[in-house]
């Protein structure tokens, strides 16, 4: 690769890859500018715990619009799963992990009857999952009797609430959390260096070491002062801790399962795929399946974090998952996007909420913002694309 | 090849769109080492008949028989655990993935827990894209970076993928230079020489006449003659367009 193609690869290829990140890192130093309040560690604390449940649907919804479809209820979704885990426990005042249960298997049923219209009868995802919003809805207001159904209390309100902090004692600072940080940077480190030794040894070009090293020590850097600042605060919290089980568990299942490379095959060219032997039907049933099973665990994490069910919980959920998949890089025509991507896209959103809520900006003008940061982010993806295949 | 079981069978074959007739009481048979070629004018059913053995359409009536035995090809992955492979016309690849996860599309190597061997994947599609002498910068390279003509090497890459028995080719030479159409019949001559049974479908006579052992001539949907190889241009020109 000679001089002017490295220059070329950087401009095109690397700043589609890399330009949400830089915007990602511009927004918060920004917001760091702006008020000093925001990076703090109650306050970083606070982020995690406010947008968990978006990340969440945002991890089932990128697949979904992989696969070139969109689901619209996961906002009712996840206030029916909520509303029933609050019949059960707070009405019925059975443990809470029967709660749990039941929200997860009220999920499951939705994701069934979702997938069923979509994949069995044909009917567009769009369609049959914006009946879905207004039905369970419906089915959530005649589980509540159109009341708020309130406290949880206890390990169920833990959930999204509680800290593991002490474990390992330390003095003013969590070591339990800065533990695992440590263990989270290492494992990143050896992933992206097998990837690059992988690379090397198929003979493709990789970035020159001083390059790959200084992008290591930034991220663990980073990712360190990060675990510092929760450490300092209230330590590790429990709803991360299931986030970031998710986060690796879909990545695995997005890149490196035959179930992953079918949902990409059936976003990329869905006649190419089933000419080629994939079960586009069952592909599109089980990512609706997984989605409802997601929205019921974030319709957990909601109701444990509100400590109790409303009606109107939810509300608008889905606008802010499918934005995160958009600004996260994924196609509006489907087959390209990652679970990666669709976290930085939620965590922009998050923390333009945030920040524009410390500055006290109104909630119109907070809508406002995040519209046409999702109007521009599209557009810079596709301003990319248009430019790397004139270069090309 | 008189007396033997031929590999794929088609009895009396005939698939109906409402009122149209793609198919009419077709027969076909291809043994192994055998290359079949299939022509006929633009609607005359070759894409019909290519879809039904593919598992894409089902028979109206009529019976198909792999190996003597009766079968029914419901869909594309049970046509694919019979062991016949096609090509389709239009280039079906998926443009978001790269060369190997296309080449294996649909018949992937699973590991444990249902997960992707992609190291086995990438050596076996090199080595027969290697063996096809097909020139691609990476096997990892996305096919929306390919040419139509690469594009189509790696669906040819496809079929051998899986051990089939037979080949279905769709018009596999329409989008390619000459240098490309020859390497790709060159291809065809070496799947009769691994034994299998190719059904070659093509507008090109010259093609046709130069790799199959048999053409057989398709018009408004029904047989209308068998030619060997040797056959003179005119006399299958004649047969696919009624002259005769």
């Amino acid at each position: 690769m000679n001089a002017i193609d490295s220059v070329r690869d950087i401009l095109t290829r690397n700043m589609r890859q890399s330009g949400i990140v830089i915007a990602f890192v511009a927004i918060v130093v920004l917001f760091a500018a702006l008020n000093p309040n925001f990076l703090s560690p109650t306050n970083l604390t606070n982020i995690v715990l406010q947008y968990s449940y978006i990340l969440i649907l945002a991890i089932g919804m990128v697949m979904i619009i992989v696969a070139g479809q969109i689901d619209l209820s996961v906002g009712s979704v996840v206030a029916l799963t909520g509303a029933v885990s609050a019949v059960v426990v707070v009405r019925q005042g059975l443990p809470w992990y029967v709660g749990v249960l039941a929200a997860l298997f009220v999920g499951l049923l939705v994701g069934i009857w979702q997938g069923f219209w979509v994949a069995y009868v044909g009917i567009p995802g769009f369609i049959v999952t914006l009946a879905g919003m207004l039905l369970f809805r419906g089915l959530t207001f005649l589980v509540l009797d159109n009341k708020s159904l309130s406290p949880f209390g206890g390990t169920y309100y833990d959930i999204a609430n509680g800290f593991l902090n002490g474990l390992l004692g330390g003095n003013g600072f969590d070591v339990f959390t800065l533990v695992i940080f440590g263990i989270a940077v290492a494992g990143y480190a050896v992933s992206q260096w097998r990837t690059r030794q992988g690379k090397i040894a198929y003979q493709q070009t990789v970035e020159s070491m001083p390059l790959f090293v200084a992008k290591l020590v930034a991220v663990a850097v980073v990712v360190m002062w990060f675990g510092y600042q929760l450490s300092i605060s209230r330590g590790l919290p429990i709803v991360l801790i299931i986030l970031a089980v998710l986060i690796i568990a879909y990545t695995l299942v997005t890149q490196k399962s035959v179930f992953g490379r079918h949902v990409y095959a059936v976003g990329g060219n869905r006649h190419a795929a089933e000419l080629s032997g994939v079960k586009v039907r069952k592909v599109n049933f089980w990512i609706f399946v997984n989605m409802g099973v997601l929205a019921s665990v974030a319709g957990v994490v909601y109701s444990s974090r509100m400590n109790g069910a409303q009606p109107g919980a939810g509300n608008m959920f889905e606008l802010d998952a499918i934005a995160a998949c958009f600004i996260g890089g994924a196609s509006t025509t489907g087959g390209v996007g990652r679970v990666g991507g669709a976290m930085i896209g939620g965590l922009i959103m998050a923390v333009m909420s945030n920040g524009m809520q410390l500055m006290g900006v109104p909630q119109s003008m907070q809508q406002v913002v995040k519209g046409l940061v999702l109007l521009l982010a599209v557009a810079f993806d596709i301003y990319n694309k248009r430019r790397a295949s004139v270069l090309r | 090849m008189r007396g033997r079981t031929p590999l794929l069978a088609l009895r009396q074959v005939s698939r109906y769109f409402g009122a149209v007739e793609a198919l009419v009481d077709v027969d076909l048979e291809v043994h192994a080492h055998e290359v079949v070629a299939l022509v006929g004018d633009n609607g005359a059913g070759k894409s019909t008949l290519a879809k039904v053995v593919a598992g894409v359409l089902s028979p109206s009536s009529g019976q198909v028989e792999v190996d003597g035995e009766p079968v029914t090809i419901s869909s594309p992955s049970v046509a694919n655990q019979l062991g016949v492979a096609s090509v389709f016309q239009d280039l079906a690849v998926c443009e978001n993935l790269d060369v190997t996860a296309n080449v294996f599309l649909g018949q992937e190597l699973r590991g444990r827990a249902g997960l992707l061997r992609d190291g086995e994947m990438e050596t076996e599609t090199r080595a027969l894209l290697e063996h096809l002498t097909i020139r691609i910068p990476s096997v990892r390279t996305p096919l929306r970076h390919l040419s139509a003509g690469q594009r189509q090497a790696v669906v040819i890459a496809r079929t051998l993928i899986g051990q089939p028995r037979i080949v279905v080719l769709d018009e596999p030479t329409a989008a390619l230079s000459v240098a490309q159409t020859a390497e790709v019949l060159t291809h065809i001559q070496r799947l009769r020489e691994l034994g299998l049974g190719v059904i070659l479908i093509s507008h090109n006579l010259n093609d046709v006449r130069a790799v199959s052992d048999r053409i057989e001539v398709l018009r408004h949907g029904r047989n209308n003659g068998s030619f060997p190889a040797s056959a003179t241009h005119e006399e299958i020109l004649a047969a696919i367009t009624g002259a005769a």
